[in-house]
């Protein structure tokens, strides 16, 4: 009686979900370890690989839940980063408002870029929003207010807690860990509920759901203005932990790693875009201590993904471990049933 | 309460150079199964595409239930009261067959419950397990609708369309492709859904089962309605013998 409760709890939770449990587990033995070994190198890095990771995550909203492929996301990825900078330099230290403030503006230029961008579909919307980030970061490039080409530099650490700042990269990077946590928790809720459900139907027959009585434009703009924000607020932790912002922090080559990320990791699993973050960042960065030329690697390992694991990592290998949990389940029933 | 629930007058639209629907006028009462007749490339299509709001009126209107409906779009046809199937199965394929249900279920929901569990969503949960029974996809429901057969995928096209509980079913073909004891079951489901009040606006390639169940009959060619009245009349009628029936009679002939 107790065994099959619990077949039926293990049933609840597939097996993205444990590859998630599995991934937030790592990143504590990881901090645990580079805590103790008084690390500063890769605790920074690996920070840094989460907060690229909720860019990817905002992708991941777009690309594998909704079916839109935005080409410019760094653009809400680089506001966010902006709005943070210039907050913390100016007007407060507090980590709360920042990621607040941050989020909204976000959310408000992910409104009217949705309103530009969610008219075209396809191919057009992709290079709409990759347009219109083109445009902005040339904006802020050419904006001496802004820093022009040398960005903002200087931000202050942001205080989490009374005593408790960014630079601390340990306090920092598990306060990271946390807010991409939570992230990761909010999308995945979303996606159990009617709205989230919605966005997929979107993304597998669009046409459908117009005539199901429900406006797929309205769909379509909300999950851009959520990912606008989410993108915003991963890109308000990044002078944080870095000190200063760039334009480049807009440009194309942050967009399309976010997307590399994501394909990488496994689209539409949410966790895997986490996975191929942390993969990738650290790959660019041992990879990039020995070569200049570390694209070179990410590329090819992009190619050999897209073409041997078209699913990617996290898409080849949940179904891998359900079919390895349901043979251990049927294992387990055929011996309850001997005993 | 106004007995025609939908009213179609003048109905057109041209692609470039084709009239594929031109002047079109007729009147759906409420409750009946009409239906449209027509051989290919008449208009039918395109005449229910106008009607649901997928294809905007070149000229006319339409009128559902006392409303102004021209230029609709799909969502406003169906928030009005008028649902639709699809000739080519129009399904969520990479989702199971509960799923596509619950998706088109939770229009009953008005918005409500938008961001809690599906399970909160009580209304379309329920019109889910109803739908499932009646059209016997029970024992289909956790497959991918890909996976189903294609007699199975044609009923789950109609029940998707009914899930919105709809006043008016516009049901494209529903029988295409269909085996002979399907075709048979799905005649008599249109019969019970018209039995429950639902309005019907049938077109179907079967000319037996239009003359079976309609109460109403309009026949197109080339873009323009030529002839309506009851299965009897329209059989009669010398126009339609000659544009339709004397086509299939030479076809079966053939």
């Amino acid at each position: 009686m107790r065994e099959s409760y619990l077949i039926s709890i293990s049933k609840k939770i597939s097996a993205v979900q444990l590859l998630a449990i599995l991934f937030f587990g790592l990143s504590c033995v990881f901090a645990i370890i580079a805590i103790v070994a008084s690390d500063v190198f890769f605790l920074r890095l690996a920070t840094e690989a989460m907060i690229f990771g909720g860019l990817a995550l905002s992708v991941d909203l777009l690309l594998g839940i909704t079916g839109l492929l935005p080409l410019g996301q760094a653009l809400f990825f680089g506001f966010g980063a902006y709005a943070s900078a210039l907050i913390l330099k100016n007007w407060t230290t507090s980590i709360w408002i920042v990621l607040l403030i941050s989020t909204l503006f976000s959310a408000l230029m992910g409104g009217l870029a949705g309103l530009i961008a969610i008219r075209s579909k396809g191919v057009y919307f992709a290079l709409i929003s990759f347009g219109l980030a083109q445009v902005v970061s040339k904006v802020v490039f050419n904006s001496r207010d802004l820093g022009a080409s040398d960005g903002i530099i200087g931000v202050p650490n942001a205080e989490i807690l009374p005593g408790l700042t960014s630079g601390d990269p340990a306090v920092f990077f598990s306060f990271t860990i946390l807010f991409i946590l939570f992230l990761y928790a909010g999308l995945n809720y979303l996606l159990a509920t009617p709205y989230g459900r919605q966005l997929i139907a979107i993304k597998t027959n669009e046409h459908r759901v117009a005539f199901l009585g429900f406006n797929t434009w309205r769909y379509k703009l909300s999950a851009f203005v959520l990912a606008a924000s989410i993108a915003g607020v991963s890109g308000a932790l990044y002078p944080m932990l870095r000190g200063f912002v760039s334009p480049e922090l807009m440009f194309f080559q942050v967009s399309g790693n976010a997307i590399i990320n994501v394909i990488v990791g496994g689209t539409g699993t949410l966790i895997g875009p986490l996975y191929g973050s942390a993969l990738l960042t650290g790959i660019r960065s041992v990879v990039g201590s020995f070569t200049p030329h570390h694209q070179l690697v990410i590329g090819v390992l992009f190619m050999a993904v897209v073409i041997l694991l078209p699913r990617g990592i996290i898409g080849y290998l949940a179904p891998l471990l359900d079919s390895w949990r349901s043979r251990k389940r049927n294992a387990k029933i055929q011996e309850a049933d001997h005993g | 309460m106004d007995d025609a629930i939908l009213k179609v007058q003048g109905l057109s639209v041209r692609f470039g150079a084709l009239a594929a629907v031109h002047d079109v006028h007729f009147e759906a009462r409420r409750g009946h199964i009409t239906s449209v007749i027509g051989p290919n490339g008449a208009g039918k299509s395109s005449l229910f595409n106008l009607i649901s709001g997928a294809i905007r009126p070149s000229a006319g209107r339409v009128q559902f239930n006392g409303r102004d409906t021209t230029g609709f779009t799909p969502d406003q046809m169906v928030k009005a009261g008028l649902s639709r199937s699809f000739q080519i199965t129009n399904l969520f394929f990479e989702l199971t067959v509960r799923e596509n249900l619950r998706l088109a279920a939770q229009f009953l929901e008005h918005g409500r419950g938008l961001f809690l569990p599906t399970y909160a969503s009580e209304r379309s949960n329920l019109r889910v397990e109803e739908l499932l029974e009646k059209f016997s996809l029970q024992s289909r429901a956790n497959e991918l609708a890909g996976y189903l057969s294609h007699g199975e995928q044609r009923r789950l096209e109609i029940a998707t369309a009914l899930a919105c509980d709809p006043e008016m079913l516009l049901l494209d073909e529903p029988t295409q492709g269909m085996s002979l004891t399907d075709t048979h079951e799905t005649e008599t489901l249109i019969r019970e859904l018209a039995c429950d009040n639902l309005s019907i606006l049938l077109v179907e390639h079967d000319v037996d089962l239009v003359m079976n169940i309609s109460n109403h009959v309009i026949v197109m060619n080339q873009g323009q309605k030529l002839a309506e009245g009851t299965p009897l009349d329209v059989r009669a009628n010398s126009a339609v013998q000659a544009a339709y029936f004397g086509e299939v009679r030479e076809q079966l002939h053939a």
